[in-house]
């Protein structure tokens, strides 16, 4: 794509030859932990196995030419994740398969099956880096510490999940769960204090030597008159600003976010549910479970994945293989709800919207359709789906909980009509700087 | 009667408190200043507060006040006339430097010493009996009394009354009145309609004493000018909002002439110092040469103008706009802005940035929002 390039080359070879190692060494703890302390030389062998091949691939990737991700994977998975498509695809696809892991859950938490996966992403990621748009955008110093996020929020979700299927299987024994059969007390000092001082250290050392090795991301100096192309965010906010291509920087930068920060403050206000205090479960907890997975990993950190890896030049969507083209064309023609309705249903122009009743008039069916979504459905959610829900938390209890939900879903939503349907705003109102 | 009462009333419990205070440290000190002259009679005298004719004055003037002075004095205790002679004199002084107001207070005391303490003493004097009840009270617990309300100890209820007098409100007076005459008969000479009126003047008088003492005493000092300081400086930093010079590109300019500018074309040459550019494209069927502002619709980034792709495009958000500033794609909701441009005297094009024209208000039908090309 960009021809040969020897400084790039060299990079990646060097980074490969030492991340293969580190993740052969990983492996070989792993067998070397279960031959010696738990006895199963079988498993410990096949790891061992898994470690001499990260050996190979760090020896090939050290010898100039690191194996790659074939050609025809890299131009097929571009062609999947390119243009607003891809965005569908991508976040439907996540949400289908965060679905299926939390589905089949007992099984993905099984320490072999959740190692293997490790290893499979490690590899995945170590063949990608050849690719040099990838390298470019994983290798940046902006975003290693999304990657390191990726692998973190992984690892936290198995453990917690684990201990989850863990003890709801106890529960269904008619055990208790494991925290509460462990309860023995321990001191503050030494005990919790002494593994703070540690982590303390060791966190000072880790950012003490990522400030070494790792330049700093600056760039030039700023001008009113050149905004970087593509202008992101910093990781932590990427949810927010891709929450901002949707709706309106009043809605998104100021009403959304302060709905979260309220319906979290309300939290346990809103729980009725007196299980699952002090110890991990799933089961005893679905419904908490599923809307705190979905808000957090789905509307926020796979939004943080879709903001760093697929947001390219002018904020368009690229595949992660792709070279980030600032003349890329992609046709994003949006169109309001009341265009929609007026110019191409009713085949007529727009109504005048000077005044209060002419703005109702352009934009009675998105007014009306709001209203129907955040007034007639917590009814008629009361009456079918959350009816047990209803009759335990009572009226203002249930209405605020449903009306949070329906506003956090309210993204996803959008998100969708405007992938699929280019719809600009469901109600459109410049005049008073109000749309939705 | 009721001047007179003004007179002691004067006497607020600040002034007293911090005469008390200038008499320890002259004594301590054993500095002689204009004020410290008080103050050598107090030391004269030995013990003399221990008389009952020193309690029953103390207990008629402001008795709250006069622990200070007797506690540190080591020994040499002053009677509370000395004491009260010294806080006049110390009053004179300050009111000599101060306002005018204060002025003519010292004035008026200084004029009739005599009738000052006459008001309050013979109604004391004449009782040397009642001694054994007022023993206790006289000092430190007077003082504790006024401090603290709640701890009464053996403060007996009549002193109390008499140290937190000046804060009462007028309908408990009567019963007031009615209640220390067991205990102290002195009170009832005073009238208390006499009380009731001279209140309000006290509280002014107070307070230019309090403020007397906010600039004499070394702590007052401390913070006046602490607080002189601060504001001094707030003010300082507030002036940093009006910079003697704005280093601003002026909000008018000359663009060159109409002819520079064919059709579709956009002059971005002065973006960087201006924020606008100038574009010749079509609105509503009309070709006109417009001044588009740099700054998007959505969330304030800057677009680039993309040639190839004929449209403005945001790189923060990806909100893009055709050549005539009109909005179509992404999350701007609105046209980008028009600043007036017209023909100048001169025949070049003139740009001026103090007037925005918006598409969604209908303003761009504003003949001073364009310039037909």
């Amino acid at each position: 794509m960009h021809g040969y390039d020897p400084a790039f080359q060299r990079a990646v070879s060097e980074f490969s030859g030492i991340y293969y190692l580190g993740a052969a060494l990983m492996n070989a703890g792993a067998a070397y932990y279960l031959w010696q302390r738990l006895h199963k030389v079988r498993d410990a062998l096949v790891w061992l196995a898994v470690a001499l091949l990260f050996v190979v691939l760090a020896a090939i990737a050290q010898g100039g030419s690191p194996v790659g991700l074939p050609k025809g994977v890299q131009d097929t998975l571009n062609t999947i994740f390119t243009g607003n498509r891809g965005a569908v695809i991508f976040t439907v696809g996540t949400f289908a398969f965060l679905v299926f892991l939390y589905r089949f859950r007992t099984f993905f938490v099984r320490p072999r099956v959740a190692w293997t996966a490790l290893n499979l992403a490690l590899l995945y990621l170590g063949l990608s880096m050849t690719s040099r748009p990838f390298w470019e955008i994983v290798a940046k110093p902006d975003n290693i510490p999304i990657v390191a996020l990726i692998f973190l929020l992984g690892f936290f979700t198995w453990l917690a999940t684990y201990k989850a299927v863990q003890n709801d299987q106890r529960a269904r024994e008619g055990l208790p769960p494991l925290e509460k059969e462990d309860s023995e007390k321990v001191l503050v000092w030494p005990d919790l204090v002494y593994t703070e001082l540690i982590c303390m250290l060791a966190l000072t050392a880790i950012l003490l030597f990522w400030a070494i090795l790792i330049k700093a991301p600056l760039e030039q100096p700023a001008s009113r008159a050149d905004t970087p192309n593509p202008s992101k965010a910093p990781w932590y906010f990427l949810g927010l600003q891709e929450m901002l291509v949707y709706y309106d920087p009043w809605m998104a930068g100021v009403v959304l976010p302060t709905f979260i920060i309220i319906g979290l403050m309300a939290l346990p206000y809103i729980d009725f549910n007196k299980l699952g205090n002090g110890y991990y479960t799933i089961e005893q907890r679905r419904f908490s479970y599923a809307m705190f997975q979905i808000g957090f990993l789905q509307l926020w950190v796979v939004l943080i994945i879709l903001g760093t890896f697929l947001r390219g030049p002018n904020w368009n969507f690229f595949g992660p293989y792709e070279p980030w083209d600032a003349h890329k064309v992609l046709v994003l023609n949006n169109v309001n709800l009341s265009d929609y309705f007026w110019i191409d249903l009713m085949g007529t122009s727009l109504p005048k919207g000077g005044t209060v009743l002419g703005i109702l008039k352009r934009e009675w069916l998105g007014i009306v359709l709001l209203l129907g979504y955040l007034v007639l459905l917590p009814p008629i959610l009361a009456a079918t789906v959350f009816r047990k829900f209803f009759i335990k938390m009572g009226f203002i209890r249930y209405m605020i909980m449903v009306q949070l939900l329906l506003w956090m879903m309210l993204l996803p939503i959008k998100m969708v009509l405007r992938w699929t349907l280019n719809l600009k705003y469901i109600i459109a109102i410049p005049e008073w700087f109000f749309n939705f | 009667m009721a001047a007179d009462e003004k007179k002691k009333k004067k006497m607020s419990v600040a002034e007293i408190l911090a005469a008390c205070r200038k008499m320890d440290s002259g004594q301590k000190a054993e500095s002689g200043g204009g004020s410290e002259a008080a103050s050598e009679p107090s030391a004269a005298a030995a013990s003399q507060s221990e008389s009952p004719q020193g309690e029953a004055a103390q207990e008629a003037a402001q008795p709250a006040s006069v622990s200070k002075a007797a506690k540190p004095s080591s020994g040499k205790r002053p009677s509370v006339q000395e004491i009260l002679a010294m806080a006049r004199a110390e009053k004179q002084k300050k009111a000599a430097g101060g306002t005018e107001k204060a002025a003519a207070a010292a004035e008026k005391s200084a004029a009739k010493p005599a009738a000052k303490k006459p008001a309050a003493k013979p109604t004391a004097k004449p009782k040397p009996a009642p001694a054994t009840a007022e023993e206790k009270p006289h000092s430190s617990n007077i003082l504790a009394g006024e401090e603290t309300p709640k701890k009464r100890g053996p403060v007996p209820k009549s002193v109390l009354e008499a140290a937190r007098r000046p804060a009462r409100p007028k309908e408990e007076q009567p019963a007031k009145a009615a209640k220390p005459k067991p205990v102290v008969p002195p009170r009832p000479t005073r009238p208390p309609s006499a009380k009731a009126k001279a209140k309000p003047d006290q509280q002014r008088r107070g307070f230019l004493a309090v403020l007397g003492a906010m600039v004499a005493t070394p702590l007052g000092v401390g913070f006046s000018s602490l607080a002189t300081t601060m504001g001094l400086w707030t003010l300082g930093t507030l002036r940093f909002l009006f910079p003697n010079v704005r280093i601003e590109p002026p909000s008018k300019f000359k663009v060159g002439s109409p002819a520079d500018y064919p059709p579709g074309y956009v002059e971005t040459k002065y973006k960087t110092q201006y924020a606008v550019w100038i574009v010749n494209a079509e609105y509503k069927g009309q070709q006109q040469i417009a001044a588009l502002s740099t700054v998007c619709t959505h969330l304030g980034c800057t677009p680039n103008w993309l040639e190839a792709e004929q449209k403005f495009k945001c790189p923060c958000h990806g909100s893009g706009f055709y050549i005539n500033g009109i909005n179509f794609e992404g999350p701007a909701p609105r046209p980008l802005e028009r600043y007036a441009i017209r023909i100048a005297e001169d025949g070049q094009l003139e740009v001026d940035k103090s007037r925005k024209f918006q598409e969604e208000k209908g303003q761009w039908e504003d003949p001073d929002s364009f310039v037909p090309a």
